[in-house]
């Protein structure tokens, strides 16, 4: 390639776990680093170089009213714009918000409150801006993250399944968790993961986030009427770290009705 | 002339740190007036989520607040709640929990060091202009990075928020053949730990000594995680139920994460490797202390430029402690205890790399979380970040601004601040009007 | 006395007999063994790693193991594993390319083919396979990997003595007795004071074997109590799938409203075909090296539950939960007839228990047939 395509990393509200998946990629950082030029990466080194970038991994979430200025700006400097992680994709953890009042939170964890400045919900990237390519995960998989950095160099999209977590379970010969009596979001999960939960006696938290065409009526339903569950337990499950993505939060939100009515 | 210079130095994203920080010093007429290290990551609200939670959830929640030590955060929530539960685990899960954290301190030290401020000493901009000149060093880092990313992801499922945690234990026991197959790999990586300190050992170190409080955990019969006290160098001994007596948490403007100091006047303190090196330096077994000797790490080592030694120190002795773990292995009949719900209080303090975290806990007789209290290591540290630049800046006033800056920010990265995890939490700005 | 030629009893003390004659001649042996809580196919070394006195309870959607009160070493039915695990694994590396000066190298990915030693084969586990060898054994569609394999396979069957609740073998004509198709079929015989094990040889191989490993010559006797232990399979067996003209009923059901009622509950997960023993959808992927040096060219397991599945130019075909269920249904029980000359279901049962929400095949026959009414027969 004669020129290496410039990329870029930003951070939104996030934990710096789907950044961090990139330096974790020991074994190829140092090819990676030579196949693109790391244009913009704060958390690893003190040069940034100017846009425009050809390919803009952004992670977290927005909840500031600066951060929604700013992801504009890096939609315009960017060609290609892939959001990574759940907060990214989904809201993430602190999307949590959208189901309470801010300022009670703002109250619980700060002692001057008037210091913090923050928006009512946070919002996946797609909220805001157009996204070219989504990459899931509470963190993102290494080795997806090297899959779409290679299908990006090779002008090829991709392989990344967007079905469940059950094919990846079944795939590495996993007795299935829930089937055995362990509640498991698997059968509405994004696979991704490798299955791993499963593979360790737990059931699927979903943290890759809802699959394409999920029913998660079905499994809460069935979680419920099989007694594996406490209705209070189902809410939760759905409102983790993908909870405005719109089959969990809605699933969650059907639930919590049901309690309310039963209650 | 330089001593009466005007100049205002900022940054409004501090590079090669774990999340969003910024630096505010303004200098007048050749005096320091104002300085700032703010942490402007967005608030993320950690302890209104868990409120209403079950106790179970914890330790997948907390791990989200920081993607660099959620094992630390793992750590501390399950053992706050066991606590609150009264429940006493079994010496497996307890060595399990240590060969755990052994993985965390080695990627997060190396990761540390290598990536982050190895390149600060060498005057490179990234360790990916460090790896140019410095190739087999940084590849001796990564190779030691994946190796603490595999002993996560051999008790914990996976690296980052790692899933195999439960209040009491764990989900799964590794197999023998993975505890098996380690072994080979450790003892290779013990040969690249000592090798790396000895390098780190002839980087440049600022002449730049104070005098710290140093607090960490201590435990009598061995190089405290998660269990044990907690101390001082200046005679602080207390419980980990005693830690909001001790110490207050501030609300500061400038930042959106809370600063820590001793409630009784006695200032900010230091956290991190050097403290855990300096209280603890006893309980390290024989060939860590003759390394440490070896690379001039003593046991009263109060230049914060260090750090960066004992990062290595420590990786050293944690591939020593989990090829120890390795060999000794043996499968559990079940790799968890069964609890009681019941309704309680719960404290506890464990070391993530970059210092103590602190988890409080109540509980109700369902199990719901009623009250949760984190008071991270970069928050407990913010302060004396604060401070050893107000004394770094006077003495350091000769260097040029981009000098400065520079020096600054490293002093700010001697303590990796973790500032995804001060979410309650910079960008530098050096102001000489 | 009739003539029982190739048939030997083992007492149970005998039986690592067996095992060693097997081991003998270069087989690995893979067989049913306790593992995360399930009865599992997995590669074993002894006796020692049966199932012994362990049994399995199943309905739709559950599976539990429980010990048994006595010490039978195959007192179990289907698992959640099946024999596609070792002769069409999950995961192939096809072939391996690499970049040279004038081109590429094409390495084969496949290195070594093992010879296994199959033990325990249930008899529609065994039509199971006789299905996938007229799909991946014939000349059109052949997969070499899988017929290399499959030559090689040394076959114990093993009569079914009892049926969990998912099984349906007797309706669908495959079970619970083996008839062919196997080197060795076993029946377990167990009562007071005695347990061994009736070995009817179905191979000239599979006689060698029995002969080597020092049994006595079975008896009239042997075999009325091997039709008694079938019979507790069959008597055992509460669900079944009416086939009588079962394809015309799928194909004049295609717009039938019950497809909705399926799709509520359906999530798509794509188990039910995973764990069906026949099967044999599979996509490819091309994974290359950074620099471009090296590409792998991988098989994995697929399934028509997947948007990606129906995919061609222009988009997803099978959009709708409604139709993916219908697609895998209608395939397995009626167009299988036209494309293979059989029913691509085997009763083994899987689907019902291994589904998360308990979809039963039966069940949704049962239905389509009786949202007809009166009106059709069949």
């Amino acid at each position: 390639m004669a020129d290496k395509p410039k990329l870029a990393i930003w951070k939104f509200s996030s934990c710096d776990g789907c950044q961090l998946t990139l330096l974790d990629c020991e074994d190829e950082l140092l090819s990676v680093v030579g196949a693109v030029d790391v244009a913009y990466f704060v958390e690893a080194s003190r040069e940034t170089k100017p846009g425009p970038y050809d390919v803009s991994l952004v992670e977290g979430s927005i909840t500031t009213p600066h951060e929604a200025e700013l992801i504009q700006q890096v939609r315009k400097d960017s060609k290609f714009l892939v959001s990574i992680g759940a907060c990214a994709t989904g809201g993430g953890i602190q999307a949590l918000k959208n189901y309470a009042d801010v300022s009670d939170y703002i109250n619980t964890v700060y002692a001057t409150p008037e210091y913090i400045s923050t928006l009512d919900k946070a919002t996946p990237i797609s909220d805001h801006v157009q996204v070219d390519f989504e990459l899931r995960g509470c963190p993102i998989d290494k080795g997806q993250l090297l899959e779409v950095v290679n299908a990006l160099l090779y002008n090829r999209r991709p392989n990344i399944p967007t079905h469940s977590v059950c094919i990846e379970c079944k795939r590495r010969f996993t007795p299935c968790v829930m089937v055995r009596g362990i509640p498991c979001l698997g059968p509405v999960t994004q696979a991704g993961c490798g299955a791993i939960c499963p593979a360790h006696e737990r059931g699927c938290y979903g943290c890759f986030g809802p699959m394409e065409t999920p029913n998660a009526a079905s499994l809460g339903q069935w979680l419920l009427d099989k007694g594996m569950i406490s209705e209070g337990d189902l809410v939760r499950l759905f409102r983790t770290f993908n909870s405005d993505a719109p089959a969990f939060r809605d699933a969650s939100i059907h639930f919590e009705k049901e309690v309310q009515r039963d209650g | 002339m330089a001593d009466k210079r005007n100049t205002t130095i900022e940054v409004d994203y501090l590079a090669r740190v774990e999340g969003e920080g910024n630096m505010f010093i303004e200098i007048k007429d050749g005096e320091l007036q104002e300085l700032r290290f703010g942490i402007h990551e967005p608030p993320r609200f950690f302890e209104a989520f868990l409120k209403d939670r079950k106790f179970t959830e914890a330790p997948d929640i907390t791990a989200r607040i920081c993607g660099i030590c959620p094992v630390a955060y793992q750590m501390s929530s399950v053992h706050a709640m066991e606590d609150a539960l009264q429940a006493q685990i079994t010496p497996w899960i307890r060595e399990m929990r240590r060969f755990f954290y052994c993985g965390e301190h080695i990627q997060s030290h190396i990761l540390h060091a290598y990536l982050l401020h190895a390149p600060d000493f060498l005057g490179y901009e990234s360790s990916i202009h460090m790896a140019a000149d410095f190739p087999k060093e940084v590849e001796h880092g990564l190779q030691l990075k994946k190796v603490g990313n595999e002993i996560m992801e051999i008790i914990g499922g996976r690296a980052v928020h790692p899933i195999n945690i439960r209040v009491g234990g764990f989900y799964k026991a590794p197999t023998r053949k993975q505890m098996r197959d380690i072994i080979p790999v450790l003892e290779k990586a013990r040969e690249m730990a000592r090798e790396s300190c000895k390098w780190v050992a002839t980087l440049p170190f600022p002449d730049f000594d104070r005098d710290y409080t140093y607090v960490c955990v201590h435990h009598p019969d061995e190089y405290a995680f998660s269990e044990g006290n907690i101390v001082s160098n200046k005679g602080l001994n207390i419980p980990a139920s005693a830690f909001n007596d001790t110490f207050e948490e501030i609300h500061v403007e400038h930042s959106n994460a809370l600063h820590c100091r001793f409630r009784d006047g006695g200032g900010c303190y230091h956290m991190g490797p050097l403290a855990r090196i300096v209280n603890n330096f006893d309980q390290l077994p024989d060939d860590s202390k003759a390394l440490a000797d070896e690379i001039g790490l003593t046991r009263n080592v109060m230049n914060p430029f260090k750090s960066i030694l004992a990062r290595a120190l420590e990786t050293y002795y944690c591939t020593g402690e989990a090829l120890r773990i390795a060999k000794e292995y043996e499968l559990p009949e079940q790799p968890y205890i069964d609890l009681d719900v019941k309704a309680g209080i719960g404290h506890a303090m464990t070391e993530a790399p970059r210092g103590g975290l602190y988890h409080r806990y109540r509980i109700d007789d369902e199990g719901l979380i009623k009250e949760a209290q984190l008071t991270i290591p970069t928050s407990q540290n913010q302060a004396m970040i604060e401070d050893d630049l107000r004394d770094f800046v006077p003495k350091f006033m000769h260097l040029s601004d981009d000098k400065l800056q520079w020096h600054c920010e490293q002093a700010i990265r001697n303590y990796d601040p973790c500032i995804s995890c001060a979410t309650h939490f910079l960008n530098l700005t050096v102001k000489r009007s | 006395m009739a003539d029982h030629h190739g048939a030997y009893c083992i007492d149970r003390p005998d039986f690592g007999s067996l095992f060693s004659a097997l081991k003998k001649r270069g087989y690995s042996l893979v067989g049913p063994t306790v593992q995360d809580g399930a009865i599992v196919f997995d590669e074993i070394e002894a006796v020692d790693d049966l199932p012994e006195g362990w049994t399995d309870e199943q309905d739709a959607g559950t599976y539990r193991i429980r010990k048994r009160d006595d010490k039978a070493l195959f007192g179990f039915n289907s698992g959640p594993h099946s024999w596609k695990k070792f002769l069409y694994p999950s995961e192939t590396k096809l072939w391996s390319a690499r970049r040279t000066e004038d081109g590429f190298e094409i390495e084969e990915g496949e290195k070594t083919i093992p010879q296994y030693a199959f033990i325990g084969v249930h008899p529609c586990d065994l039509r199971a396979i006789e299905i996938q060898d007229k799909i991946f054994m014939a000349p059109d569609t052949a997969d070499p990997r899988y017929g290399r394999k499959r030559e090689a396979a040394f076959v114990i069957a093993l009569n079914c003595g009892q049926a969990s609740k998912t099984c349906f073998c007797t309706s669908m004509g495959t079970g619970p007795r083996a008839e062919s198709g196997f080197d060795i079929a076993l029946t377990e015989i167990m009562g007071e004071g005695y347990h061994y094990f009736l070995a009817e040889s179905g191979s000239e191989r599979g006689h060698d074997v029995l002969r080597e490993s020092g049994c006595r010559s079975a008896a009239d006797i042997d075999f009325e109590s091997a039709a008694k232990v079938s019979r507790q399979a069959v008597d055992g067996q509460i669900r079944a799938i009416d086939t009588n003209g079962i394809k015309e009923m799928l194909y004049r059901n295609y717009e039938n409203k019950h497809w909705e009622d399926v799709a509520e509950r359906c999530m798509s997960c794509a188990n039910c075909t995973l764990v069906c023993p026949t099967c044999f959808c599979s996509k490819t992927e091309d994974e290359m090296s950074l620099d471009g040096e090296i590409a792998d060219r991988w098989r994995y397991w697929d399934s028509c539950f997947t948007l990606d599945f129906s995919y061609i130019h222009g988009g997803t075909i099978r959009q709708t939960i409604r139709s993916r269920y219908r697609q895998w249904m209608t395939h397995k029980l009626a167009a299988w007839y036209d494309q293979f000359g059989s029913s691509g279901c085997v009763g083994c049962g899987r689907c019902i228990a291994w589904c998360p929400v308990g979809i039963d095949i039966t069940a949704e026959v049962k239905a389509l047939r009786e949202s007809e009414g009166g009106k059709k027969n069949g």
